[in-house]
Protein backbone atom coordinates (compact mmCIF):
# COMPACT_ATOMS: atom_id res chain seq x y z
CA UNK A 1 0.00 0.00 0.00
CA UNK A 2 0.92 3.26 -1.18
CA UNK A 3 1.76 5.83 1.87
CA UNK A 4 0.33 8.49 0.60
CA UNK A 5 -2.95 5.81 0.09
CA UNK A 6 -3.43 6.22 3.91
CA UNK A 7 -4.04 10.20 4.00
CA UNK A 8 -7.46 10.57 2.96
CA UNK A 9 -9.43 13.62 1.18
CA UNK A 10 -10.69 14.86 4.38
CA UNK A 11 -7.49 14.44 6.28
CA UNK A 12 -5.69 16.78 3.57
CA UNK A 13 -8.81 19.18 4.06
CA UNK A 14 -8.25 19.54 8.11
CA UNK A 15 -4.30 19.73 7.23
CA UNK A 16 -4.98 22.41 4.53
CA UNK A 17 -7.64 24.52 7.53
CA UNK A 18 -5.31 23.98 9.89
CA UNK A 19 -7.48 21.95 11.47
CA UNK A 20 -5.26 19.09 12.40
CA UNK A 21 -3.12 18.94 15.81
CA UNK A 22 0.37 19.05 15.99
CA UNK A 23 1.31 15.53 15.77
CA UNK A 24 -0.93 14.69 12.84
CA UNK A 25 0.37 17.74 11.12
CA UNK A 26 4.15 16.44 11.60
CA UNK A 27 2.80 13.10 10.40
CA UNK A 28 1.73 14.36 7.38
CA UNK A 29 4.62 16.40 6.76
CA UNK A 30 6.88 13.74 7.34
CA UNK A 31 4.93 11.72 4.86
CA UNK A 32 4.75 13.97 2.50
CA UNK A 33 8.73 14.17 2.18
CA UNK A 34 8.81 11.09 1.25
CA UNK A 35 5.73 10.78 -1.34
CA UNK A 36 6.11 13.56 -4.61
CA UNK A 37 2.42 12.66 -5.04
CA UNK A 38 1.37 12.95 -1.72
CA UNK A 39 3.03 16.23 -1.49
CA UNK A 40 1.33 17.35 -4.82
CA UNK A 41 -2.00 16.79 -3.41
CA UNK A 42 -1.29 18.97 -0.26
CA UNK A 43 -0.32 21.92 -2.55
CA UNK A 44 -3.37 21.46 -4.94
CA UNK A 45 -5.49 21.59 -1.57
CA UNK A 46 -4.00 24.58 -0.11
CA UNK A 47 -3.82 26.43 -4.11
CA UNK A 48 -7.41 25.88 -4.44
CA UNK A 49 -8.27 27.44 -1.36
CA UNK A 50 -6.00 30.55 -2.55
CA UNK A 51 -7.75 31.06 -5.64
CA UNK A 52 -11.18 30.83 -3.77
CA UNK A 53 -10.45 33.04 -1.32
CA UNK A 54 -8.62 35.43 -4.68
CA UNK A 55 -11.81 35.16 -6.79
CA UNK A 56 -13.91 36.65 -3.78
CA UNK A 57 -11.84 39.59 -3.47
CA UNK A 58 -13.37 41.96 -4.69
CA UNK A 59 -17.13 41.56 -6.28
CA UNK A 60 -19.73 43.12 -8.28
CA UNK A 61 -21.35 45.23 -6.24
CA UNK A 62 -25.47 45.79 -6.78
CA UNK A 63 -25.97 48.81 -9.19
CA UNK A 64 -28.48 51.63 -8.19
CA UNK A 65 -30.18 52.39 -10.73
CA UNK A 66 -32.37 54.81 -8.60
CA UNK A 67 -31.26 57.96 -6.68
CA UNK A 68 -33.02 59.46 -4.11
CA UNK A 69 -35.61 61.73 -4.80
CA UNK A 70 -35.62 64.97 -2.97
CA UNK A 71 -33.53 63.19 -0.19
CA UNK A 72 -30.38 65.57 -0.96
CA UNK A 73 -31.99 68.77 -0.72
CA UNK A 74 -33.53 67.33 2.76
CA UNK A 75 -30.63 66.00 3.82
CA UNK A 76 -28.77 69.41 2.87
CA UNK A 77 -31.36 71.32 4.92
CA UNK A 78 -31.19 69.32 7.75
CA UNK A 79 -27.86 69.28 7.93
CA UNK A 80 -27.00 73.13 7.40
CA UNK A 81 -29.47 73.18 10.49
CA UNK A 82 -27.94 71.01 12.24
CA UNK A 83 -24.87 73.28 12.39
CA UNK A 84 -25.82 76.46 12.44
CA UNK A 85 -27.71 74.69 15.98
CA UNK A 86 -24.61 73.60 16.96
CA UNK A 87 -23.05 76.55 15.73
CA UNK A 88 -25.68 78.87 18.10
CA UNK A 89 -25.25 75.91 20.99
CA UNK A 90 -21.49 76.37 20.87
CA UNK A 91 -21.39 80.61 21.39
CA UNK A 92 -24.42 80.04 24.03
CA UNK A 93 -22.62 77.70 26.01
CA UNK A 94 -19.29 79.59 25.95
CA UNK A 95 -21.15 82.42 27.00
CA UNK A 96 -23.27 80.40 29.29
CA UNK A 97 -19.85 78.70 30.75
CA UNK A 98 -18.51 81.94 31.75
CA UNK A 99 -21.22 83.52 33.39
CA UNK A 100 -21.64 80.28 35.56
CA UNK A 101 -18.14 80.85 36.22
CA UNK A 102 -18.26 84.46 37.10
CA UNK A 103 -21.36 84.53 39.29
CA UNK A 104 -21.97 80.77 40.86
CA UNK A 105 -25.67 80.87 40.17
CA UNK A 106 -27.16 77.86 42.41
CA UNK A 107 -30.65 78.89 40.49
CA UNK A 108 -28.89 79.52 36.63
CA UNK A 109 -27.14 76.10 37.11
CA UNK A 110 -30.24 74.52 38.01
CA UNK A 111 -32.08 76.01 35.15
CA UNK A 112 -29.44 74.26 32.63
CA UNK A 113 -29.78 71.39 34.07
CA UNK A 114 -33.42 71.40 33.51
CA UNK A 115 -33.02 72.10 29.55
CA UNK A 116 -30.21 69.17 29.36
CA UNK A 117 -32.63 66.51 30.58
CA UNK A 118 -35.48 67.17 28.33
CA UNK A 119 -35.66 64.63 26.14
CA UNK A 120 -36.89 64.87 22.60
CA UNK A 121 -39.97 62.33 22.19
CA UNK A 122 -39.56 59.33 20.74
CA UNK A 123 -39.18 58.95 16.69
CA UNK A 124 -41.47 56.40 14.84
CA UNK A 125 -40.53 54.44 11.73
CA UNK A 126 -43.63 52.52 10.64
CA UNK A 127 -43.70 50.16 8.02
CA UNK A 128 -46.15 49.04 5.26
CA UNK A 129 -45.38 45.82 3.79
CA UNK A 130 -48.85 44.73 2.73
CA UNK A 131 -51.03 45.69 -0.03
CA UNK A 132 -54.46 45.60 2.17
CA UNK A 133 -56.18 48.83 2.54
CA UNK A 134 -57.49 48.21 6.20
CA UNK A 135 -53.60 47.70 6.96
CA UNK A 136 -52.78 51.41 5.57
CA UNK A 137 -55.18 52.68 6.67
CA UNK A 138 -53.83 51.11 10.45
CA UNK A 139 -50.29 53.20 9.46
CA UNK A 140 -51.78 56.21 8.86
CA UNK A 141 -54.20 55.98 11.83
CA UNK A 142 -50.87 55.31 14.02
CA UNK A 143 -49.08 58.29 12.45
CA UNK A 144 -52.14 60.45 13.64
CA UNK A 145 -52.23 58.83 16.56
CA UNK A 146 -48.49 59.88 17.71
CA UNK A 147 -48.68 63.32 16.08
CA UNK A 148 -51.36 63.78 18.85
CA UNK A 149 -49.99 62.33 21.55
CA UNK A 150 -47.39 65.62 22.18
CA UNK A 151 -44.80 64.38 24.87
CA UNK A 152 -43.44 67.95 26.55
CA UNK A 153 -45.13 70.08 23.80
CA UNK A 154 -43.40 68.05 20.95
CA UNK A 155 -44.65 65.75 18.59
CA UNK A 156 -43.43 62.64 17.74
CA UNK A 157 -41.18 62.60 14.68
CA UNK A 158 -42.85 60.10 12.48
CA UNK A 159 -41.54 58.10 8.99
CA UNK A 160 -43.88 55.69 6.90
CA UNK A 161 -41.78 53.52 4.72
CA UNK A 162 -43.64 51.47 2.06
CA UNK A 163 -42.25 48.77 0.70
CA UNK A 164 -43.40 45.36 -1.40
CA UNK A 165 -47.12 45.35 -1.86
CA UNK A 166 -47.40 48.43 0.95
CA UNK A 167 -45.91 50.59 -2.52
CA UNK A 168 -49.20 50.94 -3.36
CA UNK A 169 -49.81 53.21 -0.11
CA UNK A 170 -48.05 55.67 -2.00
CA UNK A 171 -48.76 55.22 -5.78
CA UNK A 172 -50.89 57.85 -6.89
CA UNK A 173 -52.81 55.80 -9.03
CA UNK A 174 -53.87 53.13 -7.10
CA UNK A 175 -53.66 54.79 -3.25
CA UNK A 176 -56.92 55.64 -2.04
CA UNK A 177 -55.38 57.71 0.79
CA UNK A 178 -54.04 60.56 -1.00
CA UNK A 179 -55.75 63.28 1.20
CA UNK A 180 -54.73 61.54 4.60
CA UNK A 181 -50.84 61.55 3.26
CA UNK A 182 -51.25 65.12 2.21
CA UNK A 183 -52.33 65.84 5.35
CA UNK A 184 -49.62 63.90 7.36
CA UNK A 185 -47.16 65.15 5.25
CA UNK A 186 -48.13 68.96 6.19
CA UNK A 187 -47.45 67.71 9.66
CA UNK A 188 -44.52 67.03 8.80
CA UNK A 189 -45.03 63.02 8.57
CA UNK A 190 -42.22 61.51 6.21
CA UNK A 191 -43.07 58.65 3.38
CA UNK A 192 -40.55 56.92 1.63
CA UNK A 193 -40.92 54.71 -1.19
CA UNK A 194 -38.46 51.56 -1.81
CA UNK A 195 -37.03 51.40 -4.91
CA UNK A 196 -35.94 48.20 -5.11
CA UNK A 197 -39.81 47.23 -4.88
CA UNK A 198 -40.23 49.98 -7.46
CA UNK A 199 -37.72 48.31 -9.70
CA UNK A 200 -39.64 45.12 -9.43
CA UNK A 201 -42.76 46.51 -10.36
CA UNK A 202 -40.67 48.27 -13.51
CA UNK A 203 -39.29 44.97 -14.34
CA UNK A 204 -42.44 43.29 -14.93
CA UNK A 205 -43.75 46.53 -16.74
CA UNK A 206 -45.53 48.45 -14.57
CA UNK A 207 -44.90 51.71 -14.55
CA UNK A 208 -44.71 53.86 -11.08
CA UNK A 209 -46.17 56.93 -10.33
CA UNK A 210 -45.83 58.13 -6.54
CA UNK A 211 -47.49 60.78 -4.85
CA UNK A 212 -45.44 63.80 -4.41
CA UNK A 213 -45.08 63.31 -0.97
CA UNK A 214 -43.46 60.66 -1.14
CA UNK A 215 -39.35 60.45 -1.36
CA UNK A 216 -37.40 57.09 -2.89
CA UNK A 217 -34.88 55.62 -1.02
CA UNK A 218 -32.90 53.24 -1.98
CA UNK A 219 -33.85 50.27 0.01
CA UNK A 220 -36.68 50.27 2.91
CA UNK A 221 -34.37 47.83 4.69
CA UNK A 222 -31.90 49.87 4.44
CA UNK A 223 -34.07 52.67 6.01
CA UNK A 224 -35.44 50.72 8.75
CA UNK A 225 -31.51 49.95 9.77
CA UNK A 226 -30.78 52.92 9.75
CA UNK A 227 -33.61 54.30 11.74
CA UNK A 228 -33.27 51.07 14.37
CA UNK A 229 -29.55 51.81 14.75
CA UNK A 230 -30.32 55.58 15.82
CA UNK A 231 -32.33 54.55 18.36
CA UNK A 232 -35.96 54.86 16.38
CA UNK A 233 -38.71 52.75 17.29
CA UNK A 234 -39.86 50.66 14.59
CA UNK A 235 -43.58 49.04 14.28
CA UNK A 236 -44.82 46.83 11.49
CA UNK A 237 -48.13 47.10 10.63
CA UNK B 1 -22.26 51.06 36.23
CA UNK B 2 -24.38 48.85 34.45
CA UNK B 3 -25.81 51.68 32.40
CA UNK B 4 -22.28 52.14 31.08
CA UNK B 5 -21.48 48.24 30.67
CA UNK B 6 -25.28 48.36 28.33
CA UNK B 7 -23.89 51.32 26.49
CA UNK B 8 -20.42 50.23 25.89
CA UNK B 9 -22.15 46.92 24.43
CA UNK B 10 -24.52 48.49 22.21
CA UNK B 11 -21.62 50.66 20.91
CA UNK B 12 -19.53 47.46 20.65
CA UNK B 13 -22.37 46.05 18.68
CA UNK B 14 -22.91 48.92 15.90
CA UNK B 15 -19.09 48.70 15.56
CA UNK B 16 -19.37 45.21 14.90
CA UNK B 17 -22.31 45.79 12.47
CA UNK B 18 -20.40 48.54 10.94
CA UNK B 19 -17.11 46.82 10.30
CA UNK B 20 -19.31 43.61 9.04
CA UNK B 21 -20.99 44.95 5.92
CA UNK B 22 -18.52 43.53 3.36
CA UNK B 23 -17.49 40.78 4.70
CA UNK B 24 -21.42 39.67 4.81
CA UNK B 25 -21.93 41.07 1.40
CA UNK B 26 -19.12 38.79 -0.29
CA UNK B 27 -20.39 36.12 1.59
CA UNK B 28 -24.00 36.62 0.88
CA UNK B 29 -22.70 37.33 -2.83
CA UNK B 30 -20.62 33.89 -3.18
CA UNK B 31 -23.63 32.17 -1.73
CA UNK B 32 -25.92 33.89 -4.62
CA UNK B 33 -23.60 35.22 -7.40
CA UNK B 34 -26.55 37.59 -7.14
CA UNK B 35 -25.60 41.15 -6.13
CA UNK B 36 -29.06 42.22 -5.74
CA UNK B 37 -29.79 40.00 -3.34
CA UNK B 38 -26.40 39.44 -1.86
CA UNK B 39 -27.22 43.41 -0.93
CA UNK B 40 -31.13 42.37 0.17
CA UNK B 41 -30.11 39.26 2.40
CA UNK B 42 -27.39 41.64 4.55
CA UNK B 43 -29.96 44.50 4.85
CA UNK B 44 -32.38 41.27 6.13
CA UNK B 45 -29.06 40.43 8.40
CA UNK B 46 -28.57 43.38 9.99
CA UNK B 47 -32.58 44.12 10.20
CA UNK B 48 -32.95 40.70 11.98
CA UNK B 49 -29.53 41.55 14.47
CA UNK B 50 -30.72 44.71 15.87
CA UNK B 51 -34.03 43.32 16.67
CA UNK B 52 -32.23 40.25 18.39
CA UNK B 53 -29.00 42.05 19.16
CA UNK B 54 -30.01 41.08 22.92
CA UNK B 55 -29.86 37.49 22.00
CA UNK B 56 -26.07 37.81 21.75
CA UNK B 57 -25.13 37.35 25.24
CA UNK B 58 -21.12 36.72 23.82
CA UNK B 59 -20.02 40.08 21.66
CA UNK B 60 -16.59 37.85 20.99
CA UNK B 61 -19.39 35.40 19.33
CA UNK B 62 -20.69 38.34 16.71
CA UNK B 63 -18.62 37.02 13.63
CA UNK B 64 -20.49 33.45 14.01
CA UNK B 65 -23.55 35.03 15.20
CA UNK B 66 -23.98 37.62 12.02
CA UNK B 67 -23.33 34.76 9.56
CA UNK B 68 -25.91 32.32 10.96
CA UNK B 69 -28.30 35.39 10.78
CA UNK B 70 -26.92 35.58 6.94
CA UNK B 71 -27.42 31.77 6.22
CA UNK B 72 -30.82 31.44 7.66
CA UNK B 73 -32.12 34.73 6.01
CA UNK B 74 -30.48 33.00 2.46
CA UNK B 75 -32.88 29.64 3.80
CA UNK B 76 -36.29 32.09 4.24
CA UNK B 77 -35.40 33.63 1.00
CA UNK B 78 -35.38 30.24 -1.02
CA UNK B 79 -38.00 28.83 0.86
CA UNK B 80 -40.24 31.92 0.28
CA UNK B 81 -39.39 31.16 -3.27
CA UNK B 82 -39.94 27.25 -2.79
CA UNK B 83 -36.56 27.05 -4.00
CA UNK B 84 -35.44 25.30 -0.60
CA UNK B 85 -32.61 23.09 -2.26
CA UNK B 86 -31.75 19.61 -0.63
CA UNK B 87 -27.61 18.47 -0.41
CA UNK B 88 -28.46 16.71 -3.85
CA UNK B 89 -30.06 19.38 -5.74
CA UNK B 90 -27.99 21.90 -7.73
CA UNK B 91 -28.42 25.18 -8.60
CA UNK B 92 -26.70 27.20 -11.29
CA UNK B 93 -27.07 30.93 -10.91
CA UNK B 94 -25.75 33.38 -13.33
CA UNK B 95 -26.63 36.84 -14.00
CA UNK B 96 -23.44 38.14 -16.11
CA UNK B 97 -23.26 41.16 -18.15
CA UNK B 98 -20.36 42.32 -20.75
CA UNK B 99 -19.35 45.06 -18.19
CA UNK B 100 -18.69 43.02 -15.30
CA UNK B 101 -16.93 40.81 -17.72
CA UNK B 102 -14.76 43.26 -18.54
CA UNK B 103 -14.29 43.67 -15.26
CA UNK B 104 -13.42 40.30 -13.57
CA UNK B 105 -10.05 38.56 -14.24
CA UNK B 106 -10.39 35.49 -15.94
CA UNK B 107 -9.10 32.93 -13.00
CA UNK B 108 -11.55 34.82 -10.89
CA UNK B 109 -14.32 34.09 -13.20
CA UNK B 110 -13.33 30.71 -13.18
CA UNK B 111 -13.33 29.86 -9.75
CA UNK B 112 -16.31 31.49 -9.44
CA UNK B 113 -18.04 29.79 -12.42
CA UNK B 114 -17.09 26.79 -10.67
CA UNK B 115 -18.22 27.68 -7.26
CA UNK B 116 -21.63 28.20 -8.50
CA UNK B 117 -21.82 24.63 -9.88
CA UNK B 118 -21.47 23.25 -6.16
CA UNK B 119 -25.26 22.49 -4.53
CA UNK B 120 -25.71 25.32 -2.42
CA UNK B 121 -24.67 23.50 0.77
CA UNK B 122 -21.35 22.84 -0.64
CA UNK B 123 -20.98 26.09 -1.52
CA UNK B 124 -21.57 27.30 1.99
CA UNK B 125 -19.35 25.70 3.57
CA UNK B 126 -16.48 25.31 1.44
CA UNK B 127 -16.74 29.49 0.99
CA UNK B 128 -17.39 29.95 4.84
CA UNK B 129 -14.37 28.00 5.51
CA UNK B 130 -11.99 29.02 2.57
CA UNK B 131 -13.19 33.10 2.51
CA UNK B 132 -13.85 33.41 6.51
CA UNK B 133 -11.10 30.99 7.96
CA UNK B 134 -14.00 29.84 10.19
CA UNK B 135 -13.00 26.36 12.10
CA UNK B 136 -15.19 23.67 11.20
CA UNK B 137 -16.77 23.76 14.37
CA UNK B 138 -17.90 27.38 14.12
CA UNK B 139 -19.26 26.47 10.75
CA UNK B 140 -20.94 23.74 12.07
CA UNK B 141 -22.50 26.65 14.32
CA UNK B 142 -23.44 28.72 11.87
CA UNK B 143 -25.51 26.51 9.49
CA UNK B 144 -26.73 24.59 12.05
CA UNK B 145 -25.04 20.54 10.97
CA UNK B 146 -22.69 18.49 12.37
CA UNK B 147 -19.39 18.72 12.21
CA UNK B 148 -19.04 15.72 9.94
CA UNK B 149 -21.44 16.98 7.78
CA UNK B 150 -19.06 20.29 7.10
CA UNK B 151 -16.30 17.75 6.73
CA UNK B 152 -17.91 15.71 4.27
CA UNK B 153 -19.53 18.56 2.18
CA UNK B 154 -16.42 20.16 2.42
CA UNK B 155 -14.91 16.96 0.97
CA UNK B 156 -17.12 16.93 -1.99
CA UNK B 157 -17.28 20.49 -2.87
CA UNK B 158 -13.54 20.60 -3.01
CA UNK B 159 -13.37 17.01 -4.87
CA UNK B 160 -15.49 18.93 -7.54
CA UNK B 161 -13.55 22.50 -7.63
CA UNK B 162 -10.56 20.84 -8.34
CA UNK B 163 -11.94 18.50 -11.39
CA UNK B 164 -13.38 21.95 -12.61
CA UNK B 165 -9.91 24.24 -12.25
CA UNK B 166 -7.02 21.90 -11.67
CA UNK B 167 -7.33 18.72 -14.09
CA UNK B 168 -5.51 19.48 -17.10
CA UNK B 169 -8.31 17.87 -19.29
CA UNK B 170 -11.66 19.91 -17.48
CA UNK B 171 -11.17 23.80 -18.08
CA UNK B 172 -13.87 25.57 -17.86
CA UNK B 173 -15.79 27.37 -20.18
CA UNK B 174 -15.12 31.08 -19.52
CA UNK B 175 -17.14 32.66 -22.64
CA UNK B 176 -20.35 30.29 -21.99
CA UNK B 177 -22.33 31.43 -19.02
CA UNK B 178 -25.19 29.52 -17.42
CA UNK B 179 -28.27 30.82 -17.34
CA UNK B 180 -30.42 30.38 -13.80
CA UNK B 181 -31.50 26.72 -13.29
CA UNK B 182 -32.46 24.50 -11.00
CA UNK B 183 -31.86 20.45 -11.57
CA UNK B 184 -33.44 18.19 -8.92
Amino acid sequence: MNKDDIISDEQLNAFADSELDTEEENRLFNLSEDSPELSNRMCEQRRLKEMVRHAYREVPQPRRRFERKGQGNRLFVTAAAAVILLAIGGVAGWFGSNSLNATPNPVRIAGVADQVVVAEPEPYLLHVTSGDPQRMRAALQRAEQLLSTADGNQAHRVEIIANEAGLDLLRSDVTPFGDQIRALYEQEVLFFACTKAIERLEEQGIHVRLVPEADTHYSALDRVVLRMNEGWTYEKI
Amino acid sequence: MSLLRTVSQKRAFRNILANNRNRLYNMAYAWTHDPYLADDLVQQTYYKALRSQKQLRDIGAADAWLFRILANCLTDHYRARREFLSDDELIIIEKRTPETEAEEDQLAQRVRLAVQRLPLPQRQVVTLIDLEGFAYATVAQILDIPVGTVMSRLCRGRRALRELLLDANSKMEVTSPPMMRRIK
